[in-house]
C-alpha cells in the first residue's frame, strides 16, 4: 500500500511540475487570444472614425449637422485599394465638415486641421507693427508675456499664447511695473490658446472675490445631446499678497485668431464690469477637446466638453467685442505702422483719464 | 452547507490549544520578481487594446496564527507592477503602474496525501493608473479600488529526487469595494475644477472584476528556498458607458529566505503546508 502511495506521489510530483513549467512558459509563446484584424482596411477605420465622432463630438446641433448623413456620403468615397493617403484626405474632408478648429486627424505624414475659422476672416494684427511702431523693440518680457509701459500712463501687455505657462511670481513682477498707469491694455491678438489654468492665473489678478465665469459640460453616454448639466466654473481672487489690477479699466484686445483658451478668456473677462472687450469678433472653439485614435494609429482630437459662457450660452462662435468697440485694421493701415485696434484702445483709454 | 463566517470567527476566538501549537511559527517571507506581458482595453483612452511587457514584484509575509495555529492563517501581501505597451499600429505608447496592498486570515484545512486547502477573507487596497501619452485632456485612467477579497489556496509537498517540493495554487478575488471612473466624455480640467459627480461607483462582481491567480512551485533548498511560478491577473471595470479590462501573463521568480522547513528536522508550523 505504500508503495503504491509513494509511487502515486511521484507520479502526481511529476504531472504538477510539467503544469507549473507549462503554465510558466505560456506567456512567453505569445498565444493570442482572438484574430487580429486587419487595422489598415479603410472601412474598418472609416467607420471607427465615424463613430467614435459620432459618439462624442458635441456642437452637432448647434452646426446643425447630420453626422450619419456626412459619413454616409463620405464613406461612398473608400474602397478596398483606397491606400492609406488617400483615406486621410477623405476622413479630412468629413471631420472638415465639422467648422472647427480643435478638430485633428494626425498621421506620421500629416495633421489635418480645418483653418477657414480664421483664414476666411481679416488678421487684424501684426507683431512686426507692434513691435516696431508701438514698443520700439524695447519691451520686457517673462513667462511668455510682453509688457511695457506706453505714454499716457498707459498699461500694455501681450499674450501671445496660453500655451505659456504663467507664474504667479511673474505676474507679481508685471503687475508691480505697470501698478502706476490709469488704464491697462491686455492684448491677446492671434492668441491661438492653451492651458485654461493659465485662465485661472489671470483672471485672479482682477477681481476680488469668486465669480461663476462660465459652465462645462460633458457628455454622458454616446446617445444624442446625452449632455450633463452645465458645472459653473468659479474664479478666485489671487492670494492677498500677490499684486492685483483693480479699480481702473481693462481693455481686452481680441481678433479672429482668438481661439479655444484664449476665447474663453475673452468670455470669461467681458464678465467683468470694468473690462471692454475691444477688436474683432474671437474665432471661437469653446469646445474642450477630446483625444482618441484609429485602428491604423492615426490620432484623432475633437471637441467633447463646451465651455459655456456665465450665462451658459455656447462660445463655439466667437465672442463679440463690447457694444461700440469693434475695431478692423486693413493690411495697408498695419503696413504703414499704423494698429488700428491699439489706437482706439489708448485712445478709449486716454478719454477715460480726461474724464476722471 | 456549513456557514463559513461563524466558523472563521469561532476559529479565531477560540482559545484550544492543539498539539501543534507548541510547534515553531515562523513568518514565511516570498519576495518574488515577476516579468511577462500585458494587454489592456481602456475605451476612456482609446478604443483599441495595446499590448506590451510588464515587470514587477510581489511579497507575501504569512503566519499561522496565535491562538490556534492548526487552523487559522495571518497573511499579508503587496505587489507592484509597471507597464509598457503599444496600440496595435505602434504609434502610441500607454504606460500602467499600479500597486496593492492586502492583509487577510484564511482557515486552513490539511487533508491527507500532505494537500493543504485554505480559504479566507482579506481587506485590500488597491491602486493603479493607466496613462496615454499622447491623450491631451483625457490622458489617464485612474483606478482606486478598497475591497473585501476572498482568498483561497490548495497546496501539496512532495520530493523530487532529494528536493522537497510544494506546488501550491493561490486565487485572489475581490468581491465589493468601491471603484473611480470618470464619467463618459469628462475631461480631467472637469475633474480638476472640482467636479467628482459620478467619480466614485461602488464596486461588485456586475460591474468590476478582478482576480490574481498564481500557480507556483517552491524548491525547498534548505536555508534558502526558490520559487518558479505563472501569475494570471485580469481585471475588468464597466462604468459610465466606460470599459477598461487589463490582462497580465507574467512569471515570477522567487526566494524565501529561511526557507519553508521541509528539509529541516525539527518541524515547524507552516502556514504554506
Amino acid at each position: 500500500m505504500n508503495k503504491i502511495l509513494s509511487k502515486a506521489r511521484r507520479f502526481i510530483g511529476r504531472i504538477s511540475m510539467v503544469a507549473v513549467l507549462s503554465l510558466t512558459l505560456l506567456p512567453l509563446a505569445g498565444c493570442k487570444e482572438e484574430a487580429t484584424p486587419d487595422y489598415n482596411d479603410p472601412y474598418y477605420n472609416f467607420d471607427m472614425l465615424a463613430q467614435i465622432v459620432g459618439d462624442h463630438y458635441c456642437f452637432f446641433e448647434q452646426k446643425d449637422i447630420d453626422w450619419d448623413e456626412l459619413c454616409k456620403k463620405y464613406r461612398e468615397k473608400v474602397t478596398p485599394e483606397t491606400k492609406q493617403v488617400e483615406l486621410f484626405l477623405i476622413l479630412s474632408d468629413l471631420l472638415n465638415e465639422l467648422k472647427d478648429g480643435h478638430v485633428n486627424l494626425s498621421s506620421n505624414f500629416n495633421t489635418s486641421y480645418y483653418r477657414k475659422w480664421w483664414s476666411d476672416y481679416p488678421q487684424d494684427f501684426n507683431s512686426r507693427t507692434l513691435q516696431q511702431y508701438y514698443l520700439n523693440f524695447n519691451f520686457f518680457t517673462t513667462s511668455g508675456i510682453i509688457y511695457k509701459m506706453l505714454p499716457g500712463e498707459i498699461a500694455y501687455i501681450y499674450y501671445p499664447s496660453f500655451a505659456n505657462p504663467i507664474s504667479e511670481t511673474a505676474l507679481d513682477y508685471v503687475l508691480a511695473l505697470l501698478q502706476n498707469s490709469k488704464g491697462l491694455i491686455i492684448d491677446i491678438r492671434n492668441n491661438g490658446g492653451g492651458m485654461l489654468t493659465n485662465i485661472d492665473t489671470l483672471v485672479g489678478r482682477f477681481i476680488d472675490e469668486e465669480f461663476t465665469g462660465g459652465y462645462i459640460h460633458h457628455k454622458l453616454s454616446p446617445a444624442p445631446n446625452d449632455f450633463s448639466k452645465g458645472y459653473p466654473v468659479v474664479y478666485k481672487p489671487c492670494d492677498k499678497e500677490r499684486k492685483k489690477y483693480m479699480d481702473r479699466p481693462i481693455l481686452v484686445l481680441t481678433n479672429r485668431s482668438c481661439y479655444s483658451a484664449a476665447n474663453n478668456f475673452t468670455s470669461v473677462m467681458k464678465e467683468l464690469p470694468n473690462v471692454r472687450i475691444v477688436g474683432a469678433r474671437t474665432g471661437g472653439g469653446g469646445g474642450l477637446p477630446f483625444s482618441s485614435e484609429l485602428p491604423n494609429g492615426w490620432a484623432v482630437r475633437f471637441s467633447a466638453c463646451p465651455i459655456n459662457n456665465a450665462r451658459d450660452e455656447v462660445t463655439e462662435f466667437g465672442i463679440d467685442p463690447s457694444p461700440g468697440c469693434e475695431v478692423h485694421c486693413t493690411d495697408a493701415q498695419l503696413a504703414a505702422g499704423k494698429d488700428a485696434i491699439l489706437d482706439f484702445a489708448i485712445r478709449m483709454l486716454l478719454e477715460w483719464k480726461e474724464e476722471n | 452547507m456549513r456557514p463559513f463566517f461563524p466558523l472563521l470567527i469561532a476559529a479565531c476566538l477560540s482559545t484550544h490549544a492543539a498539539a501543534a501549537d507548541e510547534l515553531p511559527r515562523p513568518i514565511v517571507q516570498q519576495y518574488r520578481l515577476e516579468f511577462g506581458s500585458t494587454d489592456a482595453r481602456a475605451t476612456y483612452l482609446s478604443p483599441l487594446r495595446y499590448s506590451g511587457q510588464t515587470a514587477g514584484f510581489s511579497a507575501a509575509w504569512s503566519k499561522s496564527f496565535h491562538d490556534n495555529p492548526e487552523t487559522m492563517l495571518m497573511r499579508f501581501e503587496t505587489a507592484g507592477s509597471l507597464s509598457s505597451m503599444l496600440n496595435p499600429a505602434q504609434t502610441a505608447q500607454m504606460i500602467g503602474a499600479d500597486g496593492s496592498f492586502s492583509w487577510g486570515m484564511e482557515y486552513r484545512k490539511r487533508l491527507p496525501l500532505d494537500i493543504q486547502l485554505t480559504a479566507g477573507g482579506s481587506l485590500e487596497m488597491y491602486g493603479g493608473v493607466l496613462y496615454s501619452t499622447r491623450n491631451g485632456n483625457n490622458p489617464v485612467w485612474p483606478n482606486v479600488y478598497p475591497a473585501f477579497a476572498f482568498d483561497a489556496s490548495a497546496s501539496w509537498h512532495f520530493t523530487i529526487g532529494i528536493i522537497p517540493c510544494l506546488i501550491y495554487n493561490r486565487a485572489h478575488i475581490p468581491a465589493l469595494g468601491t471603484f473611480m471612473c470618470p464619467q463618459y466624455g469628462e475631461t480631467f480640467y472637469e475633474v480638476y475644477l472640482g467636479n467628482q459627480e459620478g467619480l466614485s461607483h461602488g464596486g461588485s462582481w456586475s460591474n468590476s472584476f478582478r482576480i490574481t491567480d498564481r500557480t507556483a512551485m517552491i524548491f525547498d533548498c534548505g536555508r534558502t528556498s526558490w520559487e518558479l511560478g505563472y501569475t494570471y491577473r485580469h481585471y475588468r471595470t464597466q462604468a459610465n458607458h466606460i470599459t477598461t479590462a487589463m490582462n497580465f501573463h507574467t512569471i515570477s521568480i522567487g526566494v524565501i529566505p529561511h526557507g519553508i522547513g521541509l528539509r529541516k528536522k525539527s518541524k515547524i508550523n507552516s502556514p504554506l503546508y
